[in-house]
């Protein structure tokens, strides 16, 4: 993207529809996925909708999609476009952060995804894992969207905060953390801070929840010497460029966002996996056999060992094709921007949108149909399940890990089917994450 | 056939993958702000390090490293 000012150029074509008052909104609450395909259907590569006020250009295809994913943050800014997450992740964390203090957060956040803790975190999983399934018998029948919001949430607050605030779960954390995730829904996009019960629920959990997080903060500082192998370690020892800590109050919003970061999209696409595996019976049986070849005689499930599952690999990148956990991807537009002689202007907001880039039939053809073993593009930004660029999804070899462990666990031992009639098992957009309609019941049946 | 590594650092995180794999192709270094970034330090690494190189290049979570024979 260049700027080249005082050169007359085309604006973006507009979406039809538009209503008055509130431009695209009503189109977009009732299948947002849908209603961004029907954009980019209608007018190409660039597709300018009203949403509520905020003029927003949807950018499609591979080339409009790299650049809106490489672009920097001075052009393009992630912040502007996530305010909605200040009141959720904390002042001064993160999008709320001077750039060069975000810049050092999310430093951070990487340094715990590094390899030492990598190794931890697969270990602590595949144990979160064989304790899930240890009371589970020879057969029996459940709602895994259900399950898997459970075990990622154990996952996720193991990993991040250590083994001791796991096994201390409290209901009161749950409800916090639920507190939180209804501040974050679409309306919060327009203005977070408007007066409303969620909003206020919202102010009150992310208080308590720095008083909780605090006070292991404060316990770990007075126990100085252990070694925990854990995210909160990670945190609590980065420092910035002056060489200060991060405050208590960054640490829990960076605890925070990476369980929002993470726990949803693994849950989501672990539902949507484990239900794709017990649809497609020939792939399914493909994966079972690589696994069965790989972890024969019993070896075990390590960090190393997850590394290189090519047929699973395959197999979830295609439920991320067609299931992928955040749709949306935005950037305020900081700059106009000469995008080849079209002119989006500082102000509006940008956005990809990783469903319909991954149902484009030039790179994925009958994009409808289930196949892992289709080619993968010649390009990086036709598949973006993590987006790409500099800003992609530091967690996605965890994600991809952590999925890995859980089903290279579970395959071996059991065999799963639908309860319900097949169509039943549909994407809910109703949230911001992508997830299966609920409920998600399978049964399972012990392997002999 | 040779080795020869190409990066494209707007990509790197600083995960450190390819340290683990290979020590003696990559290092990655601390930066002032942002994220530490991967150096290379054999640009044409000896065929004795294909393996190591290959799993680098391979389990990089970011894409940064690609091998070009020639």
């Amino acid at each position: 993207m260049s700027e080249r000012a005082a050169v007359v150029l085309n604006t973006p074509p507009k979406v039809s529809g538009e209503k008055p008052g509130v431009g695209h909104m009503e189109e977009f609450g009732v299948n947002f996925a849908r209603f961004l395909m029907r954009c980019n259907a209608e007018c190409g590569e660039l597709a300018e909708f009203n949403m509520g006020g905020q003029q927003t250009v949807l950018m499609s295809g591979p080339e409009a999609q790299e650049a809106f994913l490489k672009t920097l943050d001075l052009k393009l800014s992630r912040a502007a476009a996530y305010q909605a997450t200040v009141p959720v992740f904390g002042k001064g964390v993160i999008f709320d952060a001077p750039p060069d203090k975000m810049k050092t957060q999310l430093k951070i956040q990487v340094d715990a995804l590094r390899y030492q803790n990598m190794k931890n975190y697969s270990a602590i999983i595949s144990q979160e894992v064989e304790d899930w399934i240890a009371g589970w018998g020879d057969e029996g029948e459940l709602d895994f969207l259900d399950e898997f919001l459970r075990l990622t949430l154990h996952t996720a607050t193991h990993c991040l905060l250590g083994a001791d605030f796991r096994y201390k779960l409290t209901d009161e954390f749950r409800q916090l953390y639920h507190a939180l995730e209804k501040g974050l829904q679409a309306i919060a996009f327009v203005d977070p801070y408007m007066q409303q019960p969620i909003f206020k629920a919202r102010d009150q959990a992310r208080e308590r929840l720095q008083e909780l997080i605090g006070g292991i903060i404060a316990q770990r500082r007075a126990e100085s010497g252990v070694a925990y192998g854990d995210a909160l370690e990670t945190f609590m020892a980065g420092t910035y460029a002056d060489g200060s800590y991060l405050t208590d109050n960054e640490i829990t919003g960076l605890v925070i966002a990476t369980m929002f970061a993470g726990h949803h999209t693994s849950s989501g696409t672990a539902t949507w996996t484990l239900t794709e595996l017990a649809r497609q019976k020939t792939y399914a049986d493909e994966v079972l056999q690589e696994l069965q070849e790989l972890f024969k005689d019993g070896a075990p499930i390590t960090f190393e060992s997850l590394r290189e599952i090519p047929r699973l690999e395959r197999f979830i990148e295609e439920v991320l094709r067609l299931h992928p956990p955040l749709i949306l991807l935005m950037r305020r537009v900081i700059e106009d921007i000469d995008y080849k002689g079209t002119l989006i202007e500082s102000g509006k907001t940008v956005a990809i949108s990783t469903y319909g880039s991954h149902r484009n039939t030039d790179y994925f053809p009958d994009p409808e149909r289930f196949d892992p073993h289709r080619p993968k593009p010649d390009t990086l930004f036709a598949y973006i399940p993590f987006g790409g660029g500099p800003h992609k999804c530091a967690g996605n070899a965890f994600a991809m890990m952590q999925l890995k462990a859980i089903f290279a666990a579970l395959l071996p031992r059991y065999e799963f089917e639908l309860v319900d009639p097949d169509e039943t098992y549909q994407d809910d957009f109703s949230a911001m994450v992508l997830k299966p309609s609920g409920p998600c019941r399978l049964r399972y049946k012990k392997r002999r | 056939m040779a080795m020869r590594i190409k990066i494209d650092l707007a990509l790197c995180q600083g995960h450190s993958v390819c340290l683990g794999e290979a020590p003696e192709v990559f290092d990655v270094i601390e930066q002032d702000d942002g994220y530490p970034q991967v150096k290379v330090l054999l640009e044409n690494p000896p065929e004795a390090l294909r393996e190591k190189v290959m799993k680098a290049a391979r389990f990089c979570p970011n894409n940064v490293i690609t091998v070009v024979e020639e």
